[in-house]
C-alpha cells in the first residue's frame, strides 16, 4: 500500500500511526492490511471499573434517601473513573477499529446515565457489538437500563405509553426523519411496553405491563413485541442507507457521493453485517481517492489523540481531563442530546478553534490556558459551596518527547510534515513552513500541531 | 449583501490579488442591518430553582402542608402584598421591585414536562417543543437571522452554549477579554493567522478554519481595545457570578454592539438540605443583581437593557425526605428593566391544588412567548422566523 493512503487509513480508522507501523504495513498488499485491521479488532475488551460496594444493596433499600445519595455521590466518582480509562483507550486503542466503531456508535444510539451499573453495561454493549450485526446491535440497545431511562421506555406501560424510545429508534437510530408515520409512533410504542430493568442492570420484562393486543406497524399487523419492530424496520431499505450515510460521513466523507453509498447500501442490507460493510467500504478503491483525503474536521477526541500517537503525554492531573474535553466541545459520557454532537465543522467555533490551535503548545510546551474551574451539574448537592478559581491555568502534563525523538529517529521537518498533514495546504502558510526546515524537529512539531491544516484528516 | 466567497472570487478574478485579513474585515464591518441600541441579559439559575420557595405564596394552606418542613416562615419572608413575599436573601431585589423595575412572570413552562436538568435546559435554550430536538440554540437563530457577528452575542463562560449556536452563525464564549486576546497573540499565530487564504479553500473545510480563525481574532481584537477603556469602579461581590455581570457591564457601557449576554449560576438543585443552600445562592444572586443594575443606571445604560432570569424548571410542590425538593416543572421567571409596561407580579400565583401527574405546578405561560415577547417588542426582530413558529406576545413590554 501507498503510505500516503496508508496514513489515511488509519487517519480514519484509527487516531494515526507510529512511523514504524507506517513502514511495516506500506509493504503489505492493501488487502492483507485491511483483514489484519479487522483481525486486530476481534477480540472485545470490555472497560470496567470495580464496583463491588453495590454489592448486597436491593432495590428496597434505595428507599432511604440518605443512603440513596451517598451510592449516587460514589457513583458520580466512578463514572468520571470510568471516563478516564474510556478517554486513555482512546488515546491508545489496541483493538483499533473497534475502539474507533466504539466512538462512532456511543454517538448514534446516544445515552447518558448516573448510575456507574448501567453506564459500564451500556458502554461495553456498545464496544461488542460495534462491528457485529446491526439487528441484534439495535435489540440490545432497547433493552439496556441505561436507554430504558433514558428515552423513558421504563415509563412505556400499557394503558399510558410513552413514545419517546420509539420515536428515537425511528427518528434517529434506524430510519431517519420522513420515513416513518406517526402512528408508526404510537403502534411501535406499544410493542415495547413492559420493558424494564433491576437494579443490577438485568432486563426485565414485565408481561402485566405488556400491551398484548394486535399492533400495526408499516402495514403489518401482529401481536409484535419490541424486537419484532425492530426486525420490521430492517426490512426497510431506508434504514441500511440511513446507517451507511452516516458511516460514510463519518468515515469517508461528509459530502455523499450517491453511487457509492448506492454500493455500501447495496451490502449492508444483505445482512446488516456491521464487519462486513466496514470490509467493504475500506477495500474499495474510492475510499483512498485523493479527494476524500484530509478533508474530515477531527473531533475533539480524534484530535486530541492524535495528538498522542506522535507525541505520549501524561495527565498528572486527572481533572485537567475533563477540563480540556470541555473547552473543546466533546466532554465523554456527556452528550450534549439525544441527538449527539454535531459533527464537522459544527466542531468549531471562535472559542474551540483558537483553543485547538494552542492545544499542542498547551499540551507539550507548557503554555497557559484560562479557564474557569467549576462545579459540574451533578455535584450540587454535595457541594452546595460555589467555589470559583479563575484565572491562568497551567495543565500539569507529562510530555514523552523520549519516544517521540525514538519513532521520528531520521526524520527530516518535511517528512514529519508529509506525515501529520494531509490536507492541502494554504500556500502561504506552505511558504512560510518551507522555511523552516533549520528548526529544531520538536518545535517544528508543534508548530505543525499548531495549524489549521491540522484540524483535518 | 454579496456573499463573502463571491466576493473573493471576484476580487481575485479581477486583481489576482491575494485576499488579506484587513480587507476582509473592512469588508464584514459595514452596518447591514439596522442597528438596534436595545441589550438583552439572559441570566440562567442552573440546576432548577425553587421558585415557591423564591416568590411565596405565604396564604396558601397547601403550601404548609406540602412542605411542613422546608415551608419558609413569616420571619424569613418580605412581604409583598397580602397574598405573597420575597424570599429574605431577595431584599436588594425589592428594592427594584419597589421602583418598579421588576415583572415577575408565575408558571412559565412548556407542555409535557421534562424533569432531565440537560434535556430541560435545551427545550429552554433552543426553544424547542418538549418532544422536538433542534440542534441550534434561539439566540443562535437570532444571529443567524440578524446576519451578526460572533461577538453580537456573548456567552460570558468558557466554552459557548447550544443557545448561543445558530445554523451560519455562533455567538462568542467569552471570560476575559484581555487574556483571549492574549492568547491570540503568540507570534507564530500572527503569522499563520495574518497569512493570506487561498482563494480556491474557500468551498473547503480548511477555508472555513481560516475564516473561522480570523473572525476569532477580529472579534478579540474588537474586545479588547473596546473594553480596556473603561473599567467598572462598581463593587460587585468577590464571587464568579459577581465578576460575570461586571463583565457584561463593562461590556455595554463601552458601547460594545452585542445585543445578548448570557451567564449562570450555577448550585439550584436542592434535592438535599435546601434551605440554607438556596439562601445562600438567592442572596449572591440578588446581591449581585442590584450592583449590576446600579452600575448600570448610574452610566445611563439601562434604559436599553432588559434581563430575563430562568431556570430550567421549578422544583416539585411535596418536599422530600432529605429537605429539599426534587425536580419540577412549571416555574416563575423574572425581568428586570427600567420600562416594563407590567411591574411586580405578571399574572396569578400558582394553583397548588391544579398539579399534573408528577405532582408539579402546571404551566399557564409558555416560556417562548416570552422569546416572543422579546424578540418583537424588545430586540424589534421577526419572533416567528426565530422561533420558526407564532407565539402569542406577553404585555410586559
Amino acid at each position: 500500500m501507498k503510505p500516503i493512503h496508508v496514513l489515511h487509513l488509519y487517519n480514519r480508522v484509527g487516531v494515526g500511526i507510529t512511523p514504524k507501523e507506517l513502514k511495516r504495513l506500506s509493504k503489505k498488499s492493501k488487502k492483507k492490511v485491511i483483514r489484519e485491521l479487522f483481525e486486530n479488532s476481534k477480540n472485545v475488551t470490555p472497560i470496567s471499573v470495580d464496583i463491588s460496594y453495590l454489592e448486597g444493596v436491593k432495590q428496597k433499600d434505595l428507599r432511604d434517601s440518605t443512603f440513596r445519595q451517598k451510592l449516587n455521590m460514589e457513583s458520580r466518582k466512578k463514572i468520571t473513573e470510568f471516563s478516564t480509562l474510556w478517554f486513555q483507550r482512546i488515546l491508545s486503542p489496541k483493538e483499533i477499529l473497534r475502539e474507533k466503531m466504539t466512538l462512532f456508535w456511543t454517538n448514534h444510539f446516544v445515552c447518558q446515565n448516573n448510575q456507574i451499573q448501567f453506564v459500564q453495561q451500556y458502554h461495553n454493549t456498545v464496544r461488542k457489538f460495534s462491528l457485529g450485526s446491526f439487528g441484534d446491535f439495535a435489540k440490545a440497545v432497547s433493552k439496556e437500563p441505561a436507554m430504558l431511562f433514558y428515552l423513558n421506555n421504563k415509563q412505556n406501560k400499557k394503558g399510558s405509553p410513552n413514545e419517546n424510545f420509539a420515536r428515537e429508534l425511528m427518528e434517529l437510530f434506524t430510519l431517519g426523519q420522513g420515513n416513518y408515520s406517526e402512528r408508526d409512533i404510537k403502534e411501535a410504542a406499544r410493542a415495547f411496553t413492559g420493558y424494564n430493568n433491576n437494579f443490577k442492570g438485568h432486563f426485565k420484562f414485565y408481561k402485566q405491563q405488556h400491551d398484548s393486543d394486535p399492533k400495526t406497524f408499516f402495514g403489518k399487523t401482529g401481536h409484535f413485541m419490541g424486537d419484532d419492530i425492530i426486525d420490521i424496520i430492517l426490512e426497510k431499505r431506508e434504514c441500511a442507507e440511513f446507517i451507511c450515510k452516516k458511516i460514510y460521513s463519518y468515515f469517508v466523507d461528509e459530502t455523499i457521493n450517491s453511487s457509492h453509498l448506492n454500493e455500501m447500501t447495496n451490502v449492508f442490507y444483505k445482512d446488516y453485517n456491521i464487519e462486513n460493510l466496514m470490509r467493504f467500504m475500506l477495500l474499495s478503491d474510492w475510499f483512498y481517492d485523493d479527494e476524500h483525503m484530509g478533508t474530515k474536521i477531527k473531533s475533539p477526541m480524534e484530535f486530541i489523540a492524535g495528538i498522542y500517537t506522535i507525541v505520549p503525554f501524561e495527565f498528572l492531573n486527572p481533572k485537567q481531563i475533563t477540563v480540556v474535553q470541555r473547552v473543546l466541545g466533546q466532554v465523554l459520557m456527556r452528550p450534549p442530546n439525544v441527538a449527539g454532537w454535531k459533527t464537522g465543522k459544527y466542531w468549531i467555533d471562535s472559542n474551540t478553534i483558537v483553543t485547538r490551535l494552542r492545544l499542542a503548545s498547551i499540551l507539550l510546551n507548557k503554555s497557559a490556558i484560562t479557564y474557569v474551574d467549576e462545579e459540574d451539574m451533578d455535584s450540587f448537592t454535595e457541594r452546595m459551596q460555589l467555589r470559583h478559581k479563575k484565572g491562568k491555568q497551567y495543565f500539569k502534563i507529562k510530555p514523552d518527547w523520549n519516544t517521540f525523538f525514538t519513532n521520528f529517529d531520521n526524520y527530516s521537518n518535511e517528512k514529519l510534515q508529509e506525515h501529520l498533514i494531509l490536507s492541502k495546504m494554504n500556500l502561504n502558510t506552505k511558504e512560510e513552513l518551507s522555511h523552516k526546515e533549520k528548526l529544531p524537529l520538536k518545535d517544528f512539531c508543534i508548530q505543525l500541531m499548531s495549524l489549521p491544516e491540522y484540524q483535518l484528516c | 449583501m454579496m456573499k463573502r466567497r463571491d466576493f473573493v472570487k471576484q476580487t481575485t478574478f479581477a486583481t489576482g490579488m491575494f485576499f488579506i485579513p484587513q480587507f476582509l474585515k473592512a469588508f464584514e464591518n459595514p452596518t447591514v442591518h439596522p442597528f438596534s441600541q436595545k441589550k438583552l441579559v439572559i441570566i440562567q439559575l442552573k440546576g432548577g430553582n425553587d421558585g415557591l420557595n423564591t416568590i411565596v405564596p405565604f396564604r396558601n394552606d397547601v403550601y404548609y402542608q406540602k412542605r411542613n418542613r422546608i415551608a419558609l416562615q413569616n420571619s424569613d419572608l418580605l412581604k409583598l402584598d397580602s397574598e405573597f413575599g420575597f424570599h429574605k436573601s431577595l431584599a436588594p431585589l425589592q428594592k427594584l421591585y419597589d421602583k418598579g423595575y421588576l415583572s415577575i412572570l408565575n408558571s412559565v413552562g412548556y407542555p409535557n414536562p421534562n424533569l432531565s436538568h440537560f434535556r430541560s435546559t435545551d427545550i429552554w435554550q433552543t426553544a424547542s417543543g418538549s418532544e422536538q430536538i433542534l440542534q441550534n440554540g434561539w439566540v443562535g437563530r437570532f444571529l443567524d437571522h440578524t446576519k451578526s457577528k460572533s461577538y453580537n452575542a456573548i456567552e460570558v463562560d468558557d466554552a459557548l452554549s447550544l443557545m448561543m449556536k445558530g445554523e451560519n452563525v455562533n455567538g462568542l464564549a467569552i471570560t476575559n477579554p484581555k487574556a483571549f486576546y492574549a492568547s491570540l497573540r503568540e507570534p507564530f499565530f500572527n503569522t499563520i493567522v495574518d497569512n493570506t487564504i487561498d482563494p480556491h479553500l474557500s468551498e473547503h473545510n480548511l477555508g472555513y478554519l481560516y475564516s473561522t480563525m480570523i473572525d476569532a481574532k477580529s472579534s478579540s481584537k474588537y474586545l479588547f481595545e473596546k473594553s480596556k477603556t473603561k473599567s467598572s469602579r462598581a463593587d460587585y461581590p468577590k464571587n464568579n457570578f459577581g465578576k460575570q455581570l461586571q463583565t457584561i457591564s463593562e461590556f455595554i457601557t463601552t458601547g460594545l454592539e452585542t445585543q445578548v449576554y448570557y451567564a449562570g449560576l450555577n448550585g439550584f438543585d436542592t434535592h438535599a438540605n435546601q434551605i440554607g443552600a438556596q439562601a445562600r445562592l438567592l442572596k449572591t444572586y440578588a446581591n449581585c443583581m442590584e450592583v449590576f443594575v446600579k452600575d448600570l443606571e448610574k452610566s445611563n445604560a439601562l434604559d436599553d437593557v432588559l434581563i430575563l432570569t430562568f431556570s430550567e424548571f421549578g422544583r416539585r410542590v411535596q418536599q422530600n425526605k432529605s429537605m429539599g425538593t426534587d425536580h419540577g416543572a412549571a416555574n416563575n421567571i423574572f425581568i428586570i428593566g427600567k420600562h416594563l409596561k407590567k411591574q411586580g407580579l405578571y399574572n396569578g400565583l400558582p394553583n397548588l391544588e391544579d398539579l399534573d401527574t408528577n405532582g408539579n405546578i402546571k404551566y399557564q405561560i409558555d416560556f417562548r412567548e416570552v422569546y416572543a415577547t422579546i424578540l418583537d417588542k424588545w430586540l424589534h426582530v421577526d419572533d416567528t422566523t426565530i422561533l420558526n413558529k407564532h407565539f402569542s406576545k406577553l404585555s410586559f413590554l
